[in-house]
């Protein structure tokens, strides 16, 4: 019998049973993959820094080393299980080439590394540590997922010749979001063009406890050991390593979720205009002396039918697609222990979607509960509950015609009913405006003010070098006799010293120089202006509790300065953790330092870069634009992506549950229809009826949408920029494409298929309905 | 007479190939100005079919019908809800108002169609229309908060409002009690009087015995008809056995 009740229904409605049948199966098939993803990545990250015995604390640090303090530091620290201090020798892009590419314009630090037996191993991609031979060359993957490299390709680094001998997992730089990458070579090569780079020191540490690991950075800052670089940890190389797949998992979750919603929308309105058309059959039922349950298992039976079968297909589809969308993991990262349950967590979830449409449909046919069988048999479906029958009133009506007039009043009396449409429509319009704000925004020219880089054409970086001061100090005279620059300015990170609240002494990467001329964007008060100030990116404001006016003590080598807060601003650079400040610190040790300039024509900037990196070999010349555009590239093409799909979808969701809404209106809707058709009222006037409810729900709802986008989505995209360390986030979307081109674009597409569902509303026989 | 509807072989079928049945069998029937004429028949006669065949609310399948001059199917499906709306009114068995109006909206909701920025005016008769049906003080209530009886004359007023040359009534007592339909009844009668034509449909004797011309029917087609003649107000009960003893003869 059931077989028979679902066949008929579906052959019925076809179009709308297989929308939401496909939703189902997306559904479906997005929350299986996430799961499988999840399961898979969070095994994977912890398989690989094992493997790699990635180091729990890891000093950068460019300059002399004295190994003799770092062993005894070592031996007598009783947390320390290993340590090492490798040599990464950084040589310019430039010096690097691949086949046919060179890495002249990559913002990436590269440079060689030798295996060290023990810890921090690079590793192949099948997990085994790497041993290369003279002339080999181990590039790091992200150059094979890129395109740069390929296995056999000829490279030439600083004009000796290698060959590329396969490609490397580094369980701390592999992601694009790892500022360094290394080359693996063998001890001759390496030691062959020493001479040709300059050499940074990675000093690394694997503790006994790593849930030690706070105690142990404690004791190094205190020992005064070398630490003329950032400092890294294996909670951040685990973050790094997980939060590209991680946000692909969360994102497919995310979207998987907001398809199931999409899914009960659809079987809402289908559902509820089947119980509508059915009313006087299922009153004839319950008279008849059928149970509750029986009658609710035969509306059941088409919508569990659909959500094992849409489940079922999810899940295949999920495993399906589980090979090339694992691919990607699987090279960066290798197999890890999770990746058996990878099958059976995603049945789980598909399972769980099933579930849940099963579920709510069951508590939608509660309201077969509270039917009567003497009223459906007698009148039908009751009418909705309505309010506001005296407002407003056609009696009293000066200027609006009846149609409007019918048509405001019905979204009037029926306000739940519409909030359903309009609640779609807004999350529809936000769906599209925050991916596309977010997208314009980090496109935009004055992004880079977030990463903290003020807005300027040229950036000239100059780390790991002998003498940073005076380094600076050549550019800064080249910048400033340099008839193409308009301004320029240069700054000087030094460590000094602060305490935090808890009254340990830390280590603050303050930049000096002045800030009023390149200004990053402040969440709150100003750059630093006299010698008593000093501002704080948004996450050291946080880690020491302090807010603009607020007075701090920092020790710059020489003597303690008390200086106040005079602003906090967001940065993306450094691990977020930066300091501003004017006044100068002679005795304190320079880190890096870098010069902004702002050119006469910022079109040249690319140019300009390219004759001060050759002017300048050991310092690091960008083009803004061009530094963004790398460091952000995988991102802003992720999210670009991302706005576009979120674009699509919101327009197909839109309508999809407009047609749905309309046809669930029109069941609910065919007495008073056929009561004003036989008054004289013609189609038309029903299609202009219909037209001002759908307009008032669109408008009401795209507003909200782009309302709520402009506070809510500013706030959450904010949020996820911020984790990164920026402060303040605003979006700066064409205000055309946010507030006219995606608005229009939703009513467009929600009004045409509101038109083509609503067609023939009218044309129903309605004399039928007159009979009822 | 003049003739306000001139039907003449009306065909309608309704159901698929395998179940076809015929409702209007080639019936033809004609309505004076100012007639008043009653059809009466058994469930599934075909009347409530021919009803809403002469008021253009449903196309015959064959046959021809002409209102006031113009022939309906030569009419677009927006000329005839305009006719509907200008020179038909219709009364139906349940009291047929939108829920979310109150009683005075309905009344003049379509009216008010043609007749934008009118409102005051359009009230004021039809509060004019509801004193004269004894409902006048229901003007501003909600549908809910009246009697069917009370909403049936409403509907009266509603399809006076654009003074037809004809009022339709499909069993417009049908779901009243006695002394709600005599208030009904009385209505009609008035607006007969008025010199306004009257097509009622009934199963009720007492009904069509107010009518001039009562046409009675079965399987689709009219197999008798009696002349009354004009009802005064008068003499009902010799009207009522008229129509029933014919109903009887008829095995009706």
């Amino acid at each position: 019998m059931y077989y028979r009740i679902i066949k008929d229904d579906v052959l019925k409605s076809k179009g709308v049973t297989l929308a939401t049948l496909l939703f189902i199966v997306a559904a479906a098939a997005l929350v299986a993959s996430g799961a499988a993803l999840a399961a898979q990545l969070f095994g994977a990250v912890d398989a690989l820094m094992e493997a790699a015995r990635t180091p729990h604390f890891m000093q950068m640090h460019a300059g002399e080393l004295d190994r003799a303090s770092l062993e005894r530091f070592a031996s007598l620290n009783e947390l320390v299980e290993d340590y090492s201090a490798g040599e990464f020798l950084n040589i310019s892009g430039a010096r690097f080439s691949l086949g046919s590419k060179t890495l002249a314009d990559s913002v990436q630090d590269n440079g060689l590394w030798t295996q060290k037996a023990g810890m921090d191993l690079l590793l192949s991609l099948d997990g085994e540590m790497i041993r290369p031979v003279d002339g080999e060359l181990y590039v790091p993957l992200a150059y094979l997922k890129d395109g740069t490299a390929a296995l056999g390709d000829e490279a030439s680094v600083a004009g000796r010749r290698f060959r590329v001998a396969g490609f490397l997992r580094d369980s701390q730089m592999n992601s694009p979001l790892a500022s360094s990458k290394r080359f693996l070579v063998s001890e001759g090569d390496f030691e062959a063009l020493r001479a040709d780079g300059s050499v940074e020191y990675l000093i690394s540490f694997r503790l006994k406890d790593p849930a030690a690991l706070g105690a142990f950075e404690a004791a190094y800052a205190e020992s005064g050991l070398p630490a003329n670089g950032p400092t890294l940890s294996y909670p951040l190389f685990r973050l790094i390593n997980a939060v590209s797949d991680g946000l692909l998992a969360a994102l497919l979750t995310l979207s998987g979720a907001l398809t199931v919603c999409i899914s009960l929308l659809c079987v809402r309105f289908t559902l509820l205009a089947k119980i509508e058309e059915d009313y006087r059959e299922i009153g004839v039922m319950k008279a008849i002396g059928l149970r509750l349950a029986t009658i609710k298992r035969i509306y059941l039976a088409k919508y569990a039918a659909m959500a094992a079968l849409g489940g079922a297909a999810g899940w295949g589809l999920s495993l399906a697609f589980r090979r090339p969308l694992l691919a990607g993991l699987k090279q960066s990262m290798g197999e890890g222990a999770g990746a058996g349950l990878g099958p059976a967590l995603s049945a789980l979830g598909a399972s769980l979607v099933a579930l849940s449409i099963v579920c709510y449909v069951s508590l939608a046919l509660g309201r077969f509960r509270r039917l009567s069988a003497a009223e459906a048999l007698r009148f039908g479906a009751p009418a909705d509950a309505r309010a506001g029958a005296n407002r407003p009133r056609l009696s009293r009506s000066r200027v609006l015609g009846v149609n409007t007039l019918l048509g405001i009043k019905d979204v009037w009396a029926r306000k739940r009913l519409y909030a359903v449409m309009a609640i779609v429509m807004a999350a529809a319009t936000f769906m599209a405006v925050v991916p596309t704000s977010l997208y314009s925004t980090m496109a935009s020219p004055g992004f880079s003010a977030y990463m903290g880089v003020g807005e300027c054409d040229l950036r000239l970086g100059v780390q790991q070098a002998e003498d940073i001061p005076a380094r600076a100090a050549a550019i800064a005279e080249a910048l400033r006799a340099d008839p193409a620059v308009l301004s320029s300015v240069a700054l000087t990170t030094k460590a000094l010293w602060t305490t935090d609240p808890s009254g340990a002494r830390i280590r603050l990467k303050v930049e000096l120089g002045d800030h009023r001329s390149f200004p990053v964007l402040y969440s709150d008060g100003v750059p630093p202006t006299g010698p008593g100030e000093i501002a704080l990116s948004a996450m050291n404001a946080a880690d020491l509790r302090k807010a603009t006016g607020d007075a701090m003590v920092i020790y710059d080598g020489s003597s303690y300065r008390k200086l106040r807060v005079s602003g906090v601003y967001g940065d993306l650079t450094n691990g977020g953790k930066t300091a501003k400040a004017s006044f100068e610190a002679p005795e304190a040790e320079a880190m890096w330092a870098a010069a902004y300039a702002k050119l006469r024509d910022p079109s040249r900037a690319a140019e300009a870069a390219e004759r001060y990196a050759t002017a300048f070999p050991y310092a690091k010349a960008s083009d803004i634009g061009e530094f963004v555009r790398q460091t952000f590239s995988a991102t802003l093409d992720s999210v670009k992506t991302a706005a576009y799909a979120s674009v699509a979808v919101a327009l197909a969701v839109a309508a999809l549950i407009s047609y749905l809404f309309m046809r669930m209106l029109i069941a609910k809707d065919r007495r008073p229809v056929a009561i004003v058709k036989a008054l004289g009222f013609s189609e038309a006037d029903l299609s202009a009826q219909f037209a001002v409810r759908s307009i008032l729900v669109l408008a009401v709802g795209v507003s909200v949408g782009v309302l709520a986008a402009d506070t809510l989505g500013e706030s959450l995209a904010g949020a996820a920029i911020t984790s990164f360390g920026a402060a303040a986030f605003r979006f700066t979307g064409d205000p055309l494409v946010t507030y006219l081109a995606i608005p229009a674009g939703l009513v467009l597409s929600s009004a045409l298929a509101s038109y083509v569902g609503a067609r023939g509303a009218g044309r129903a026989a309605f004399v039928d309905h007159l009979k009822e | 007479m003049q003739h306000i509807i001139r039907a003449e072989g009306l065909i309608k079928t309704y159901g698929g190939v395998a179940a076809r049945r015929r409702v209007l069998d080639g019936v033809s029937v004609d309505l004076g100005r100012g007639e008043f004429i009653a059809v009466m028949g058994p469930s599934g006669s075909g009347k409530t079919t021919l009803l809403f065949a002469l008021s253009g609310m449903d196309r015959p399948d064959g046959g021809r019908i002409e209102f006031d001059g113009q022939d309906l199917s030569s009419l677009g499906e927006r000329a005839l809800a305009d006719l509907r709306r200008k020179r038909m009114g219709f009364v139906f068995q349940q009291p047929s108002m939108l829920k979310h109006l109150n009683i005075l909206d309905n009344v003049i909701l379509a009216a008010l169609h043609d007749r934008r920025g009118q409102a005051a005016r359009l009230s004021a008769k039809a509060r004019s229309l509801m004193e004269g049906a004894g409902i006048a003080e229901l003007a501003e209530r909600d549908v809910s908060q009246v009697s069917g009886g009370q909403l049936q004359r409403a509907g009266i007023c509603r399809a006076l409002m654009n003074d037809p040359l004809v009022v339709f009534g499909d069993e417009p007592t049908g779901a009243l009690n006695s002394s709600a339909a005599e208030g009904v009844l009385e209505m009609l009668r008035k607006i007969h009087a008025g010199g306004t034509a009257i097509a009622l449909v009934s199963h009720d004797a007492r009904v069509a015995a107010r009518a001039e011309r009562v046409l009675f029917m079965r399987d689709g087609a009219f197999v008798a008809e009696e002349r009354l003649g004009t009802f005064a107000g008068t003499g009902l009960e010799g009207r009522v056995d008229a129509v029933t003893a014919h109903m009887r003869a008829l095995g009706i």
